[in-house]
């Protein structure tokens, strides 16, 4: 099918398919730009351990400190004349090498905590290290810019607090049917009230009834727009590849969702690192190439941007049952086609220069991320939604 | 005391009440009642599950020593394990709690004093900290919280030593335990630290003050000098009136309404600060006439876990995959012994999104009726209704793994005709357009009927 074409008649679907008023009275209100771009978060749960993720092989320091668990020279896939991948990532060299990969080393935040929870809590909610908060970046960007609960999907059985705002939240679905049918029981229309009552905003009660009643039409709509995509895709028979496989479903299906959140865990190798490593960075990138194929096929890459992420990165040394322990900063990916530094965009950890604990010092504030990837990606007020003003970086 | 009124009462401090018990209580007078109440939960039953595996690691272990990391491993594994265990028999206790008003109050003050732990000796004590002190003295509560092995690693009173002090303890001792946002100032914090330095504990779970790691001298905090203690600083700060009118706030949102009254709020800080006794203030609200109010009966979101329980609470479920139960918590969007963050959860409308509001409405259906809601007509023949159900249950097959005796709440509802059956299930009335649906559907069977009615909405208030 040609592009004119199908504009043509994805325009016509969507004006056939169910849009609520809700929705169109919300639009009048919000100042959203849309120009369809889509991001898409990875969390890698657990801390994945970046050292032998982005490898210096040239570092003395790192065999020395490692010397169980190092990857040898001559199985790292190199990059540069010091710096290689994982072998693992071989999938991701190709993106390495068309320039649509950037890797951010050094990221993370002051006073780190070193506590899985706390550290994914400080990554999910964006808030200081020594501050707690009750809702997410993209939950409060949701709560300024979000249109309906599909605004943002979590491919996941339930919300993370990254997707949970003030005043709204996601929607998280595995699978769009089962969503749906769970929504789409006649007792539940039966007794709901008109959309346009003016009781549903009222009180408690009629919070509820507003919330099913949103719920019922995202579900519908996410399902019905989504089922007119079949991939041809062959993805990586695995829970990661099939969120990933729904994921461009949606995206290619032109389903009006900005931020689309998925994870994949299993990182805390504190004992026989090297075996569990080497499996789950295989999941990853196969994963995410075969993503990527899937969304050039159906020319929505050019729109998506990437963003990887852990709670945190591992020690320098290893530790006595050939793991790692816990650390602070790490690398994150970003990966796109409308990147403006591609590579490195920044310098390796000096390893010779760690904090008391024996970790990484941090560079890059996660959140000055964050708000790049608000301010000129999702171009949405990156300081009322991160509560502070952080300077952008210049990968996007 | 009014039949409305006791369910009101019954449905804050616990979980609804069923109409047998509701009888016999309309006999009693208000006094008499919350009286009879507050001396069942004097007694103190602690929550135990079976750890003696653990235990039996741990007492071989010198307690002065440090646990090597493949021991440590093999504690957190089993301790995965028996969360899950300890989860179930939680909510397991308060569904069937005699001591009612105390259970309420440790769920409450499990949003309040939040801490998570991988250790299940120390979360199981902790809860049980939570449970002794639930409506004693305020005062002897916070200090026991700040000595208690969980909290001291979940907010890293562990690391904060003398030389390097840590302040995340002191913090949210103030921020969120006792005082709230900015009623305190950063030197506050920075001095209180110090009279924390030095506490910690030992595998077993007990108290140990590290005297050399102890900072001695002198600390200036809310405008007091000294060489305090964290006992001491626990008393400086508690005698703020603040202090007070924080939790006080924090009950009245709870279990009167999410939006303060000023004039309540203030008589019972006037209550509380006097001896910042818990069950005083408790029983002051609860007689107080405001509580009453129709403002605030059936105008509140129920948790998870309150909606949950209630469930339970109404027709007894038992869970023969207690992953199960765990996964319904998840999908609520509330897991016992697993908060988000020290903040915990912020309850009212957070806790609905499209997904748990969806789950909410469905899952009545999902344990106790084969996923089936009746939607038959008047006057349709009961024998097709059968029939509709046996295909449905045949399609949709049977999810959860559940034993649901329906027979005790035929045996609780006897006397309860099914027209009347909302006034017993639902906190609040039923909305006209769901209510006019209801009307062209045919009452089938109570059982069916309590399906239908806990698959509104408005069975999720409180």
């Amino acid at each position: 099918m040609d592009r004119r074409k199908f504009l043509k008649q994805s325009s016509l679907a969507s004006s056939l398919f169910f849009v609520p008023s809700f929705v169109k009275a919300f639009e009048q209100v919000a100042s959203t730009k849309l120009g369809y771009k889509r991001l898409v978060i990875i969390q890698l749960s657990g801390g994945n351990d970046g050292l032998n993720t982005i490898i210096p092989y040239r570092n003395d320091i790192y065999y020395k400190e490692r010397p169980k668990l190092s990857i040898p020279k001559q199985n790292v896939l190199k990059l540069n004349d010091d710096i290689g991948f994982h072998p693992s990532l071989l999938p991701l060299k190709d993106l390495y090498d068309n320039g649509y990969l950037t890797i951010i080393n050094n990221v993370g935040y002051p006073n780190p905590n070193r506590s899985h929870f706390r550290s994914m809590d400080i990554w999910q909610t964006g808030s200081d290290s020594n501050k707690y908060s009750q809702s997410g970046w993209i939950g409060r960007y949701l709560d300024f810019y979000g249109k309906a609960p599909y605004s943002a999907i979590e491919v996941d059985e339930s919300l993370s607090l990254a997707m949970k705002g003030e005043t709204t939240n996601a929607l998280a679905t595995l699978n769009p049917k089962a969503l749906h049918n769970l929504s789409k029981d006649s007792y539940f229309k039966n007794i709901s009230p008109n959309q346009n009552s003016i009781h549903l905003n009222e009180h408690n009660l009629g919070y509820l009834y507003k919330s099913m009643i949103d719920a019922k039409s995202s579900a519908k709509y996410v399902y019905e727009r989504s089922k007119t995509v079949t991939s041809k895709k062959e993805y990586p028979n695995n829970k990661f590849g099939k969120q990933l496989k729904t994921t461009a479903k949606f995206i290619n299906s032109h389903i009006e969702t900005k931020v689309f959140y998925t994870s994949l865990s299993g990182f805390d190798t504190h004992a026989n690192q090297l075996n569990t490593q080497k499996r789950l960075l295989a999941i990853y990138a196969n994963g995410i190439a075969t993503f990527i194929e899937d969304l050039k096929e159906n020319n929505t890459f050019k729109d998506t941007l990437i963003l990887t992420f852990s709670e945190f990165g591992r020690r320098v040394k290893q530790n006595a049952s050939a793991g790692t322990d816990h650390g602070t900063s790490n690398n994150v990916f970003i990966i796109g086609e409308q990147l403006k530094r591609q590579g490195f965009y920044n310098d390796m950890p000096n390893l010779s220069n760690l904090d008391t604990n024996g970790d990484l010092k941090f560079e890059i504030d996660f959140r000055t991320i964050y708000a790049t990837v608000l301010d000129k990606w999702l171009e949405a007020n990156d300081k009322k939604i991160l509560d502070k003003s952080f300077k952008k970086l210049n990968f996007i | 005391m009014k039949p409305q009124h006791i369910q009101h009462l019954y449905r804050r401090i616990g979980f609804g009440v069923l109409p047998t018990k509701l009888e016999k209580l309309s006999k009693k007078s208000r006094k008499q009642i919350i009286n009879e109440i507050l001396k069942t939960s004097k007694k103190v039953t602690p929550l135990k599950i079976n750890t003696s595996e653990i235990n039996t690691i741990i007492n071989g272990i010198d307690k002065k020593s440090k646990l090597d990391s493949e021991t440590r491993i093999k504690i957190q594994k089993i301790s995965r394990k028996k969360q899950i265990e300890l989860n179930v028999a939680w909510i397991n206790r308060l569904s069937n709690a005699s001591e009612l008003l105390r259970e309420k109050m440790t769920l409450f003050w499990a949003n309040h004093f939040v801490c998570k732990d991988n250790n299940i000796l120390h979360v199981q004590q902790f809860n049980n900290t939570l449970r002794s002190h639930a409506l004693g003295d305020f005062r002897s509560f916070v200090k026991a919280i700040a000595k208690e092995a969980a909290m001291i690693k979940y907010l890293n009173t562990k690391q904060n030593k003398k030389l390097k002090p840590n302040e995340n303890f002191a913090r949210e001792l103030m921020e969120l335990f006792t005082l709230g946002v900015g009623q305190y100032t950063e030197n506050d914090i920075k001095e209180s630290a110090k009279a924390f330095t030095g506490y910690n504990h030992n595998l077993q779970g007990e108290f140990v003050f590290r005297s050399q790691q102890h900072y001695s001298g002198e600390k200036t905090c809310f405008g007091k000098t000294g060489n305090f203690s964290g006992d001491d600083v626990i008393d400086i700060i508690l005698e703020q009136k603040q202090c007070a009118k924080y939790i006080c706030e924090k009950i009245y949102r709870h279990f009167v309404n999410e939006t303060i009254n000023e004039n309540h709020l203030n008589e019972m800080t006037t209550v509380f600060y006097k001896d910042y006794n818990i069950e005083r203030l408790m029983q002051f609200v609860l007689m107080s006439d405001w509580f009453y109010d129709k403002k605030n009966i059936g105008t509140k979101i129920k948790s998870p876990i309150e909606f949950i329980v209630e469930l339970k609470s109404t027709v007894p479920t038992k869970f023969k995959k207690h992953k199960q139960l765990i996964r319904i918590q998840k999908s609520l969007g509330q897991i016992l012994l697993n908060p988000p963050n020290v903040a915990g959860w912020k309850g009212g409308k957070n806790w609905i999104d499209s997904n748990t509001i969806m789950f909410r409405v469905k899952l009545p259906s999902l344990l106790l009726n084969d996923a089936y809601i009746s939607k038959t007509k008047k006057g349709e023949n009961v024998s097709e209704i059968r029939a509709k159900k046996e295909l449905f249950k045949k399609k949709y097959g049977k999810y959860y793994h559940t034993e649901t005796n329906w027979n005790y709440f035929n045996k609780h509802f006897k006397n309860i005709s099914v027209d009347h059956l909302e006034n017993y299930l639902l906190a609040c009335t039923i909305s006209d357009n769901a209510k006019l649906y209801l009307n062209t559907l045919g009452k089938v069977s109570k059982q069916e009927y309590c399906v239908q009615l806990m698959s509104l909405p408005e069975y999720q208030m409180c």
